[in-house]
């Protein structure tokens, strides 16, 4: 009742302010004039009886501001009170405003979009049903802590039968493959799945049914995407015939869209629970994804885990010695190599903030220096701490929330180019949306960023003496050391955090160039790659699959514009590789603890010249290379270093698991290749030919070196194929574009680091311009005086650039040991290039002691312009 | 001349305007000057925290106001007890009395 009352009077007289006013005031009138009429009662005269009354209720006006002044509704009018003179005061001041917003909204811009990132991959839950409850199985090696994000079938099956705290296990493999469709090939994602898979991700289909433990074999969904691109609708892609690896399947149901686990899965084809071929505790095929009971913590699964990898340990001590499974939250596993990258960006935009806030502090500080004077009046008119502090919190409260809400609209563009800048590698890109979530961080951060950049102006104001301030004259140049020292304290951490970003991006681009400038160890101009999957499925179609590409590549190296054609399973930064342990007969004194390991390349006759491997000895494959003749090999120089150092390795007997244990005879050695992308060593290959690993030659990437431009191939390359066989699927690009993306996130990183601290620099140099500026308008008096006595203007304009360097200079030296500091977090970023590279510390020290420069040029050049006859007579 | 003179007790401000107008409606100045009166000249009231005082019991649901003429035939605004605040007063008078009579028998202990 009575809080109603308090919230409805205060409303109603915030609404009829002035009548509510009058009336209180008409009251405190009417209580002195009855108190002076009951004097005037008494005899006195009407004189005196006022005297009297004023005596004896003390002052009227005094009494009718503590009377008006009551009510809660009155903190709130003096607020926005205080917000109107805040929005005037700005509007006064347009260079500070904009100034000040301006760096603010990029400040917060930056953040929102890294934040907004950083929300949507790192800290939202999963889109799927139960995401708390979603763990990855991997296998742990506790002999060397390495973990290997995949299990064995054995191992998964025990866990998936004994384990009571998983409410469900599903086993799945898979990867890009060929699906040939009635009238075309396609290349898709495919997962073979089994039937568990439904029960732990908790789906229903939009259309027909999940498949079950009795569709052992043949039966597929898909996503609602790929059905309306291949039949139209999700109804009509029901009971359609799809073939994988010639497997054919029949699509029972359609998924809903927004659901493709994992990696952008488009098909999932049946998989019995129990596959005899798999059957091998040492076979890490397959990935594992489990439901965790409800109310079932990691931990205590963990423990379950542990117990069961115990006794398998015990019950095979040869197959799982120092094995172990482990327990990972999915989204951890999913977004784990996307976190440095992340809480990189996320720092660095922090730094960015930081030299914002710095900024808006000093063009506070300025601001409330020129307001010195109206501070101190009225606090010699008896305004409290308070009531000083208070207008400088909110203007700049108000500076931030404009700057703020700019920030957001900036960032929603910002975010767009970053998600389409984001490396393929970066999970969950398609989630990344600003939310409320974003915007509440956003505000919170405009509020602090408020507080910040006001506390040390609004200190100051509570702390003006008003004697003193009346009395120093500060145009005269002749202000305290103290305020001069802050703001040059200001402009020193603005510089040291510049000089950190800067520093990264040194780091992070001479990184990038090293990537760039790095000789592969194949020529990769004028290179067309094409991805080809001719479907097969055991060893005969294999080697059908073999003829035909032979066929093809005939054709194509008769195709005008092409010089050379081959084909080749593990192509340098490729889809498809394979590497393990071989071993050598003949080989020289070698540590024989572990098997030497080697990538493994199975190509065709005419690849190492279509890619420009140079051969450093023997010779090529050949088509007397048959399937039936004696099995040969060719090795890198460093497989050949490795094992017979410097003997001859021509006619050496090498062994290796990739499809059989056949010994082959070394007859070339080629130079080594960088395999997976520029950032790692050129390293040990053996090659194969195609001819005698046809199990191995169906998926394959046929790559041709040409004379033009090699995407205007592609149609005449397309029509040759498929004139040879119409389901082989193809995909095509270039040897540039694929190493282009196997430095993508290297690219990403540097990209956005050095934009940020190109903003660093952008701030960095409008703080050092705005103290040079100030204390240069501050100093015209001095300086009239100065040159009134004769001195040169070079010695004025080398006094501002003096202080403007020394300023650099220290924060440059405050930088650099920042950096020193920080630098242990990019070292694993970098390649080739030490975390305290020379280049990039001189690049960023220098730049920044230019920018600083450049930034004093122009008040120094003001200073010399400083007529002396006007600015002694200024006052 | 204010040498007798005492602001009210602190926190009973409140009980001696709502007894002063439980006899009857009374203007600002009217009950300052019952008060006084009735106090003998011991309590004063100052029209600042008394006018405060008024607002804060009009908000708390203790009293009515109203404008209206005075004998004198000027406008003033006249406040009134409510119920709530009839109950108010009697919570506060007795609470008082207990208090000041514990006090009172402190004070004769000692004596």
């Amino acid at each position: 009742m009575s809080l109603w009352r308090q919230l409805t009077y205060g409303l109603r007289r915030m609404v009829h302010r002035t009548k509510h006013d009058r009336d209180l005031a008409d009251e405190v009138e009417q209580y002195f004039q009855d108190a002076t009429a009951a004097f005037v009662a008494r005899g006195l005269s009407v004189e005196d009886a006022r005297r009297a009354a004023r005596l004896e209720a003390g002052n009227i006006n005094i009494a009718k501001e503590s009377v008006i002044s009551y009510g809660w509704e009155n903190t709130i009018t003096s607020f926005l009170a205080d917000l109107r003179f805040a929005a005037r005061q700005l509007a006064k001041h347009p260079a500070f405003t904009l100034t000040a917003t301006l760096t603010l909204a990029l400040g917060i811009g930056a953040n929102t979009a890294i934040f907004t990132v950083v929300q949507s991959v790192l800290l939202a839950p999963l889109p799927y049903q139960n995401a708390d409850r979603l763990m990855v199985l991997n296998t742990h090696w506790t002999n060397n802590s390495r973990t290997t994000p995949r299990v064995t079938g054995p191992d998964a099956a025990d866990a998936r039968d004994q384990a009571k705290s998983l409410e469900a296990v599903t086993l799945y493999y898979g990867g890009n493959l060929g699906v040939q469709l009635r009238n075309h090939s396609t290349y898709s994602a495919v997962t073979l799945a089994d039937a568990n898979f439904w029960r732990v991700f908790q789906l229903q289909p939009i259309a027909g049914r999940l498949f079950t433990e009795a569709d052992t074999q043949g039966a597929a969904l898909v996503s609602e995407q790929f059905a309306s691109e291949n039949f139209g609708s999700a109804q009509a892609a029901l009971g359609q015939v799809l073939h994988v690896e010639s497997d054919p399947l029949q699509i029972t149901g359609v998924l809903p869209a927004g659901f493709n686990f994992p990696g952008k899965t488009q098909v999932w084809e049946a998989r019995p629970l129990h596959e005899p071929a798999l059957d091998n505790r040492t076979a890490f095929n397959y990935k594992a994804v489990v439901l965790l009971h409800t109310g079932v913590s990691l931990q205590s699964a963990q423990a379950e885990l542990d117990a069961l990898s115990q006794r398998l340990q015990t019950a095979y001590p040869n197959d799982n010695r120092n094995k172990q499974l482990i327990a990972q939250p999915l989204q951890q596993a999913l977004t784990g190599d996307a976190r440095p990258t992340l809480m990189l960006l996320w720092s660095t935009v922090g730094f960015i903030l930081l030299i914002a806030c710095v900024n808006v502090t000093h063009l506070q500080l300025v601001r409330s220096m020129e307001r010195h004077r109206e501070i101190a009046i009225r606090k010699a008119l008896g305004s409290s701490r308070r009531q000083v502090m208070q207008p400088i919190i909110i203007e700049s409260l108000l500076v931030s929330l404009i700057g703020g809400a700019a920030g957001v609209l900036f960032a929603f563009p910002a975010v767009r180019v970053l998600v389409a800048m984001a490396p393929k590698e970066l999970p969950r890109a398609d989630e990344i949306h600003l939310n409320g979530g974003v915007l509440a961080f956003t505000l919170a951060l405009a509020v602090l960023t408020a507080l910040v950049s006001s506390v040390l102006p609004a200190l100051r104001a509570a702390k003006v003496d008003p004697a003193e301030a009346l009395k120093n004259d500060i145009t005269r140049g002749m202000s305290r050391h103290g305020a001069g020292r802050v703001r040059d304290g200001l402009v020193i951490a603005e510089v040291a955090a510049t000089f950190v970003l800067a520093m990264g991006a040194g780091l992070l681009l001479h990184t990038m160039t090293t990537l760039m400038t790095r000789d592969m160890g194949y020529d990769t101009r004028q290179l067309l790659v094409v991805d080809a999957d001719a479907p097969a499925r055991t060893e005969d179609d294999g080697r059908r699959a073999v003829k035909q590409f032979n066929d093809i590549f005939a054709r194509l190296s008769a195709t005008p514009g092409v010089e050379h054609v081959a084909g080749i399973m593990g192509l340098p930064t490729g889809l498809y590789g394979s590497n393990g342990y071989y071993t050598v007969t003949g080989a020289g004194p070698v540590n024989t603890s572990h098997s030497p390991y080697a990538d493994f390349s199975v190509a065709s006759p005419g690849y190492f010249q279509s890619m420009g491997i140079p051969i450093k000895r023997g010779r090529d494959f050949n088509d007397q290379d048959t399937f039936e003749s004696a099995f040969v090999a060719i090795i890198s120089e460093s497989v050949a270093r490795q094992n017979f150092g410097s003997a001859d390795p021509l006619g050496k007997q090498i062994q290796c698991g990739l499809d059989s244990d056949k010994w082959m005879t070394v007859i070339g050695v080629v130079g080594d290749v960088r395999q997976e992308s520029p950032a790692q060593k050129p390293g040990p290959t053996l090659y194969m030919p195609m001819a005698q690993h046809p199990y191995f030659a169906n998926q394959i990437h046929i790559v041709l070196r040409t004379e033009v431009k090699p995407l205007t191939l592609l149609n005449t390359v397309q029509r040759q194929i498929a004139q040879v066989n119409p389901a082989i699927a193809t995909r095509y690009t270039t040897m540039d574009a694929m190493l282009d993306q196997s430095i993508a996130v290297q690219r990403f990183r540097a990209a956005l680091i050095s934009s940020f601290a190109g903003v660093g620099l952008l701030l960095a140099m409008l703080g050092v311009y705005g103290t040079m500026a100030y204390s240069v308008a501050q100093r015209t008096f001095e300086i009239g005086i100065r040159m009134a006595f004769g001195a040169e203007r070079g010695i004025i304009l080398r006094s501002v650039l003096q202080h403007a360097t020394k300023l650099a200079c220290i924060g440059i030296a405050a930088g650099l040991v920042l950096s020193l500091i920080l630098a242990r977090l990019v070292t694993g970023m970098l390649v080739g290039v030490s975390p305290i590279d020379p280049l990039s510390l001189a690049a960023a020290a220098l730049l920044l002691l230019l920018t600083a420069l450049a930034a004093a040029f122009a008040p120094g050049w003001r200073a010399t312009r400083v007529n002396p006859m006007v600015a002694l007579r200024a006052e | 001349m204010g040498d007798q003179n005492t602001d009210v007790i602190q926190g009973t401000l409140d009980m001696v305007i709502l007894k002063t107008l439980s006899l009857e409606p009374m203007h600002g100045f009217g009950i300052g000057r019952r008060v006084e009166q009735v106090s003998r000249g011991v309590f004063k009231m100052n029209p600042g925290s008394l006018l405060t005082a008024l607002q804060r019991l009009e908000r708390a649901g203790w009293l009515d106001s109203e404008w209206r003429q005075t004998e004198n035939s000027r406008r003033a605004k006249f406040y009134k007890l409510t119920r709530s605040g009839k109950k108010q007063l009697e919570t506060e008078t007795a609470d008082w009395t207990r208090r000041a009579s514990a006090i009172a028998r402190l004070l004769k202990a000692e004596g």
